[in-house]
């Protein structure tokens, strides 16, 4: 039985959709979007259940996943439906809908949220170097063992569980039954996709944008691995030290890049940025610019007497680890990835036990 | 150049010489009333004139269209005047209008030609024939077709080479090529607006491939294919000369459309690409025709049956506007659409696809009015003052609109609104002169 739930509507609105209602149903974002398929036809079907409110429907759905916002079906939607925001909005709602917590969308929706959260994390970081009383040995030891502790625990609290409920959501609810095999037989999808989201390649004059990507996803894992297991603030070795100055550059210039392009809001991706989309990039890019020059100064050895520095680029990773990690835009890349395997699940079924 | 304007004297001025102008002058000299009818083109009839044969009757257009324009060139109350620019309209007081025209040369005394086609058979040069939408070429020296009225050479004097060649085998000796325009003055009485439409133009629209795929064409092009007057005598691509059998129709091409810069519903198109494909399958039995539509619009009376017809003729309707059109090698099309039935992406290949392009508004019309403002509604066509009670007024009083001048319109609407624009006129001449 189908029946229209104009509520739903109006909670997409929160997450930024709010056009949709406008679709007549042509059919044109679908035909001109060039990561559409025969199997996979978006983005109307989406509007559709949006527009319905069959919020069973957007919940069991991978295709939200499946888009990368270039931003030609809402360029050519006849009735100005922006039906490529409609696909962002219902990811910041899935990534609520996954997320146990309920932070994620409280994050998404509100940009007062994000702020109150980031100082209040500011203000924590200050009163524990207080305690310490400005100890810069010890903090910067602290400030490693968390970073590692943080990411496992994150992980492990966080971001595992949540895929679980995914995995629950758009496989199991549904009713796949997906033989144990399929899933180490798919599991190397996962990891391509991890890490070169190959798919945003099939968007046609998107090569540029799919190299930055590229790039900065390696040059932030990179980062991530020489400060945290290499220890590059204290590492003597100059190849580690000359990895760390290039990764953290690659990623601040990089993002740089990136928020110059929303600002100028030349792509139609970048027409519509939400709080949580700044936040991503912004704070890539202080983590890089802070790390880089932590170091500088380590290696001038005036560290010592600009201690703040380094609290600042402290405070901007606890800020990310704690916050833009579990519940920000970077789990999208996470749940995207995970989409694709998920996809790959379904659809080792055989269509005729698949129960719909 | 001629040194003073000539100038006239008549009750009534009927800008644009289509089907609703047309029929506006008519029913104003039938009442006794002495008009003038002025057409900017080289030939009078308008759009209708071109159709192949018209929805929802399927009476050839020609074949009523005709009669009706010879009708208005004999009418002794009526003074015709083609490939003629109105440069301004004033105002200087109830029924007192003064207009001044600029007649183009047509380098032929119209008078004295006989339409032999001799010169067009001397003329060296081949240009793309507008008034066949570019499908064929004509010469420098042409008659514009071949039920234009005038039937009337004219020089095409930007393409002519001045070689000389159509002077000589004339026979009457009317080609004249030191002919200058000639200036108007017209004192009249009251207006009637009847400057019709203008179709999208594809090219807009760089992913329909029009004017890059060869054999993708707008309606009216099809229009011509398909007419008894038509340039091949029968149905093919023009650019390799096959017979197509999976012909395509992507409606809305240019309508209902904020992307392409047209929201409003053409209201014609959905019908003519009925009809067409109707006589389609009369001219090719064997033909697969396909209708990618949003919605089909058939309104009037008569135009459902006349779709449902169409469907029982086994013209294939299916729900989903074409995203993209794409050339192959061997000059077909692949068209990737939605078919929103199943909700399912698809490609499917035509050997001719036919655009159903939107109708746009003929901005020109308030440019003519000089001292007091025609008003255009938000799309630009003539805005209609009391569209609902009398909906041939306009902004001016004693200015009155006919015709799909005031925004899409079919025929029959077009004959029926030249009714009201003619009889609103009547009444001003009547009322004020009291
Ligand atoms: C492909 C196609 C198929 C169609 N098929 C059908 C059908 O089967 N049945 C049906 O009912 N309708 C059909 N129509 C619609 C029909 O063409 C219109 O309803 C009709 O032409 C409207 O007549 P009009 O006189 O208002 O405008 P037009 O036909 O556009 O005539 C306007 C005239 O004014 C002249 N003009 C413009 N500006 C000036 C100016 N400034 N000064 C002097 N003259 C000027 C123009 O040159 C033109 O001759 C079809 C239309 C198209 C495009
Ligand atoms: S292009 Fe726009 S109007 Fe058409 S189906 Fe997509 S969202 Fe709806
Ligand atoms: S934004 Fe691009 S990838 Fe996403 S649905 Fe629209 S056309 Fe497809
Ligand atoms: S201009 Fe002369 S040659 Fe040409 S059609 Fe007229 S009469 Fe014939
Ligand atoms: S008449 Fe039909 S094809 Fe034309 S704009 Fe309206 S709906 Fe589209």
């Amino acid at each position: 039985m189908s029946r229209i739930n104009t509520k739903f509507g109006k909670e997409l609105k929160r997450y930024g959709a709010v056009d949709f209602n406008k679709c007549y149903n042509c059919g044109t974002c679908t035909a001109v979007c060039s990561l559409s398929t025969g199997e996979d036809s978006f983005p109307r079907s989406m509007v559709r259940l949006s527009e319905t409110g069959d919020k069973k429907g957007v919940e069991s759905s991978l295709k939200p996943w499946l888009c990368y916002y270039c931003g030609d079906c809402s360029v050519n939607c006849p009735q100005t439906a922006d039906p490529g925001e409609l696909m962002m909005s219902l990811r910041r709602w899935l990534t609520a809908k996954y997320d146990w917590t309920g932070l994620s969308g409280l994050f998404h929706r509100s940009g007062l949220a994000n702020i109150i959260a980031m100082i209040l994390v500011a203000v924590g970081v200050i009163v524990y170097s207080f305690t310490q009383s400005f100890d810069q040995e010890g903090i910067m030891h602290f400030a490693h063992l968390f970073e590692m502790y943080a990411i496992a625990t994150v992980f492990a609290v966080i971001l595992l569980p949540n895929i679980i409920r995914m995995w629950y959501m758009t496989v199991v609810k549904p009713g796949y039954k997906v033989p144990f095999k399929a899933y180490y037989k798919s599991a190397g999808e996962l990891f391509v996709h991890m890490f070169t989201q190959k798919r945003s390649l099939g968007c046609d004059d998107n090569q540029a944008r799919w190299f930055a990507h590229f790039v900065l996803v390696i040059g932030y894992l990179t980062l991530l691995f020489t400060t945290v297991f290499l220890d590059w603030f204290s590492n003597e070795s100059i190849f580690v030290n000359l990895l760390g100055y290039a990764v953290s550059a690659v990623v601040f210039i990089v993002t740089f890049v990136f928020v110059l392009g929303r600002i100028k809001q030349k792509h139609q991706v970048s027409k519509k940025s939400r709080p949580s989309d700044w936040f991503f990039v912004i704070w890539l890019f202080l983590m890089g610019v802070t790390a880089f020059f932590v170091k500088v100064f380590i290696d001038l050895e005036i560290l010592e007497n600009n201690f703040w520095l380094f609290l600042l680029h402290f405070t901007i990773l606890v800020q990310w680890a704690v916050i833009i990690v579990p519940f920000g835009k970077w789990t999208h890349f996470l749940y995207r990835s995970f989409a694709m395997y998920f996809d790959k699940l379904r659809k080792s079924v055989p269509a005729e036990s698949a129960k719909k | 150049m001629q040194k003073e304007p000539i100038t006239l004297t008549y009750d009534a001025i009927v800008i644009g010489g289509g089907i609703a102008g047309g029929e506006a002058a008519l029913n104003l000299a039938n009442n006794g009333y002495k008009v003038v009818l002025v057409e900017s083109r080289l030939s009078v009839g308008g759009k209708m004139i071109m159709l192949s044969k018209v929805f929802p009757t399927l009476d050839c257009s020609a074949c009523i269209t005709t009669p009706k324009v010879s009708e208005i060139s004999r009418h002794p109350n009526i003074k015709i005047f083609t490939e003629s620019d109105i440069t301004s309209i004033d105002k200087l007081g109830e029924q007192s209008f003064v207009v001044k025209m600029t007649q183009r040369p047509r380098y032929v005394v119209a008078e004295d030609c006989t339409a032999c086609q001799l010169c067009e058979q001397a003329c060296p040069v081949i240009v793309k024939d507008q008034f066949q939408y570019g499908l064929v070429g004509r010469k420098a020296v042409y008659i514009p077709f071949s039920i234009a009225s005038p039937k009337v050479a004219a020089i095409d004097i930007d393409n002519c080479t001045l070689c000389g060649a159509c002077e000589k085998v004339c026979p009457p000796g009317c080609i004249d090529f030191t002919m200058k325009p000639k200036e108007y003055i017209f004192n009249v009485k009251t207006a009637i607006v009847a400057t019709g439409f203008r179709l999208y133009d594809p090219t807009n629209v760089p992913r329909y491939s029009y004017g890059t795929a060869k054999n993708v064409i707008t309606s009216i092009q099809m229009e011509r294919l398909l007419a008894p007057t038509r340039p091949f005598h029968t149905i093919l691509r023009s650019s390799d000369g096959k017979v197509p059998d999976k012909i395509a129709y992507v409606l809305c091409a240019g309508s209902r459309d904020d992307s392409m810069g047209n929201p409003i519903c053409s209201q014609i198109c959905c019908m003519y690409s009925i009809k067409q494909a109707q006589l389609l399958l009369g001219a090719l039995p064997m033909a697969d025709i396909t209708i990618y539509y949003i919605d089909i619009r058939a309104f009037g009376k008569g135009y459902d049956e006349f779709y449902e017809q169409a469907v029982s003729m086994g013209v294939r309707f299916v729900k989903g506007k074409i995203g993209k059109i794409t050339e192959k090698e061997n000059g077909n099309l692949t068209l990737r659409y939605e078919d929103v039935a199943t909700g399912k992406l698809k490609e499917a290949e035509h050997d001719m696809v036919v655009l159903s392009v939107g109708v746009k508004p003929n901005k020109e019309a308030a440019d003519l009015f000089k001292s007091h403002k025609l008003e255009l509604d938000g799309l630009s066509f003539v805005k209609q003052s009391d569209p609902l009670l009398s909906p041939a007024k306009t902004s001016i009083d004693g200015v009155f609109v006919a015709g799909a001048a005031t925004g899409p319109k079919d025929i029959p609407d077009s004959i029926l609104s030249a009714g009201a624009a003619s009889t609103e006129a009547i009444s001003y001449l009547n009322q004020k002169s009291q």
